[in-house]
């Protein structure tokens, strides 16, 4: 798999500053995306009132890549863990985001995009990359793949230009499902 | 659950095939008789024009409004509402637009070509009536979007330019048949110029660019290009162009001059935003398409060049004829018609995986040799009339207006063949569905 970033510290253990983010209760915003709403100015406003060197902890049904890199812009370091099928346990911690993709288990491609695997296949979230930025790093993900792997990819609206790229190389759309803020596609090799 | 995520879905987005396809259809048979027209004018009427009605204004409409304007309402009403993920408006604004614009633009061309007022005068009301349909859908789309500076100011541009060229088009073919003009502004060439000056480097110059920072970098996979840059480029065409055109309105030249000057400070901008995005393409063989972007944006700064001649008191024959020849022909037709060619299947792959089957080919859908032929014979056309302009001679001219409907035919040929295998392509995901 490309990647210009692997990060490295789950090898190393978690980061020293998960102690004190693990004595906060985490905003669980499951239930607001449940309800069709955008959580994000919920969570900027608890953001907001996080002092330097304090912790916030978000409950998502997603590794929520994009709002790391919008949290790391705000100085805030992050260490993500998937807990359970649906369920994504995301620490920040206000300290300059020195440190933002930490225990996130991903690989960063040129344009970042974020990619992990998970049981169902690897998976690569695109979402807030500018155009055509997501199709790069899927059309460069896909490109590098030798096997019959499924590619989940996680987009904020549904990719028009992507299935005519996909088809020149012998791959298709098999599935998509959307959600709020998360649109997702499985990619499979043509049979 | 991230800033400007909850926009519309994407069935709001993409419209029927038949809407975007009915521009690109009518821009291409416009594009043949634009040509046809020109063949059957002759070279001495085409080689001196320098304004007035007749046979080659109604060329000149047939692919300023015809093919031009025509593919880039087709390609806005698709491609604005998917780049901005906003929705557009409704559908049949689009169908009415393109049945006021059509018609308007054939009777326009064809009251120019026989020189009858009502004619022009029908013609250029309806096509203005089409325009404003566009302005309207465009705008309202544009006034959701501020996450695209580089792309929408462009566009804002081209719409500012879109109104003023046609009220001061209105005001030329009204001037054709009572002459009012005259007595308030400077003198109907005047005019025309400044017309032209919005036309090709206002309206469809600037929805160029825009559309460049969007569709260049998706059809090379390239990297995108920087907001800054769309920024830059558009406030230094802008006032490019407010000079430009203001110059020419005025009878200013060194002020039109001074527009040309910075319009090629503007250029450089753009082509050195775009040559960024080709260095980073995934894409390392180019399609053939891209031949004619790489014409269009060696014809750009030519045009400007060219521009230089006239503005600075050069005779207006041959250096304003070749002016409006290079920016008509050179830059915008062959950007167009690289769009069209690389647009077409690709809508087409898009839109045939409606029925749930696998997509159509885009290398299936493409014809090959009719693309070949037809640049083949659009750069041979480009340099045998460009020669004639400059160096006179009835032969070059002659045979440059035959090679260019030989090239836009086989243009038609190409778009024929991707319909036909677009539709079969469907007939076949139709009987599958009924088989499955």
């Amino acid at each position: 798999m490309p990647s210009n970033h692997c990060d490295t510290s789950e090898g190393g253990g978690p980061p020293e500053w998960l102690t004190l983010a693990l004595e906060v209760p985490p905003l669980d915003v499951r239930p607001i995306l449940a309800d069709g709403t955008d959580p994000y100015a919920t969570v900027m406003a608890s953001a907001d009132g996080v002092i330097l060197g304090g912790s916030l902890v978000i409950d998502a049904p997603f590794n929520p890549s994009p709002l790391r890199r919008v949290m790391a812009g705000r100085g805030f370091s992050s260490y993500g863990r998937k807990l359970a099928e649906g369920h994504w346990r995301v620490f920040f911690h206000l300290d300059g985001g020195t440190d933002w993709e930490s225990g996130a288990e991903v690989e960063v491609l040129p344009e970042g995009a974020m990619i992990w695997r998970e049981e169902d296949g690897i998976h690569i979230d695109v979402r807030k990359l500018p155009p055509p930025d997501p199709l790069r790093a899927i059309i460069r993900l896909i490109e590098s793949l030798k096997g019959a792997e499924t590619v989940v990819v996680h987009h904020e609206r549904e990719p028009h230009f992507l299935a005519p790229e996909l088809a020149e190389r012998g791959w298709r759309i098999a599935r998509m499902a959307s959600e709020v803020v998360n649109v997702r596609l499985w990619l499979e090799r043509e049979s | 659950m991230f800033p400007g995520s909850l926009m519309l879905g994407a069935n709001e987005r993409l419209l029927p095939p038949s809407v975007p396809y009915r521009f690109f259809a009518a821009a291409v048979v416009f594009h043949i008789a634009a040509w046809a027209v020109l063949v059957a004018a002759g070279p001495d009427e085409v080689a001196g024009f320098v304004g007035g009605a007749g046979p080659v204004l109604a060329a000149l409409h047939l692919i300023t409004l015809g093919t031009l304007a025509m593919t880039a309402l087709g390609a806005a009403i698709q491609l604005l509402p998917v780049a901005t993920r906003r929705p557009l408006g409704p559908v049949w604004a689009c169908r009415l637009m393109f049945w006021l614009y059509a018609p308007g633009v054939a009777v326009l061309a064809a009251g120019f070509a026989v020189m009858v007022p009502w004619m022009q005068h029908l013609g250029g009301t309806l096509t203005v009536l089409g325009l404003a349909v566009f302005v309207w859908l465009v705008a309202a789309n544009l006034r959701q979007v501020s996450d695209l500076p580089g792309m929408t100011r462009h566009a804002w541009l081209a719409l500012a330019a879109l109104v003023l060229l046609a009220a001061l088009g209105l005001a030329l073919v009204v001037d054709f048949t009572t002459g009012f003009l005259g007595g308030f502004l400077p003198d109907h060439a005047a005019v025309a110029a400044a017309h032209a000056v919005l036309a090709g480097y206002g309206f469809m110059g600037m929805l160029a660019l825009g559309f460049s920072y969007v569709l260049i970098p998706m059809f090379v996979l390239g990297s995108a290009v920087p907001d800054a840059v769309g920024r830059r480029t558009a406030l230094v065409s802008g006032l490019a162009l407010v000079l430009g055109a203001g110059g020419a309105v005025l009878g200013l030249g060194w002020l039109a001059a001074a527009g040309a000057v910075i319009g090629l400070a503007a250029v450089a901008v753009y082509l050195r935003g775009m040559a960024a995005t080709l260095k980073t393409r995934m894409k390392k063989r180019l399609e053939p398409f891209f031949r004619l972007v790489w014409l269009a944006w060696a014809m750009l700064p030519a045009s400007l060049l060219a521009a230089l001649a006239p503005a600075l008191g050069a005779p207006l024959d041959p250096w304003a004829t070749l002016w409006g020849f290079l920016l008509v022909f050179g830059w915008l037709l062959s950007f167009v018609t690289a769009i069209l060619q690389r647009i077409m299947p690709f809508l087409a792959s898009m839109h045939s995986s409606a029925l749930g089957g696998k997509p159509a080919l885009l290398s299936h859908l493409a014809p090959r040799r009719p693309v070949d032929i037809h640049f083949g014979c659009h750069l041979a056309a480009l340099a045998l009339i460009a020669a004639a302009i400059l160096g006179g001679g009835s032969w070059p001219m002659r045979l440059g207006l035959y090679v260019g409907l030989a090239g836009s035919v086989s243009f038609g040929v190409f778009a024929v063949l991707v319909l036909r295998r677009y539709r079969s392509h469907m007939k076949a995901a139709v009987a599958a569905n009924h088989k499955g």
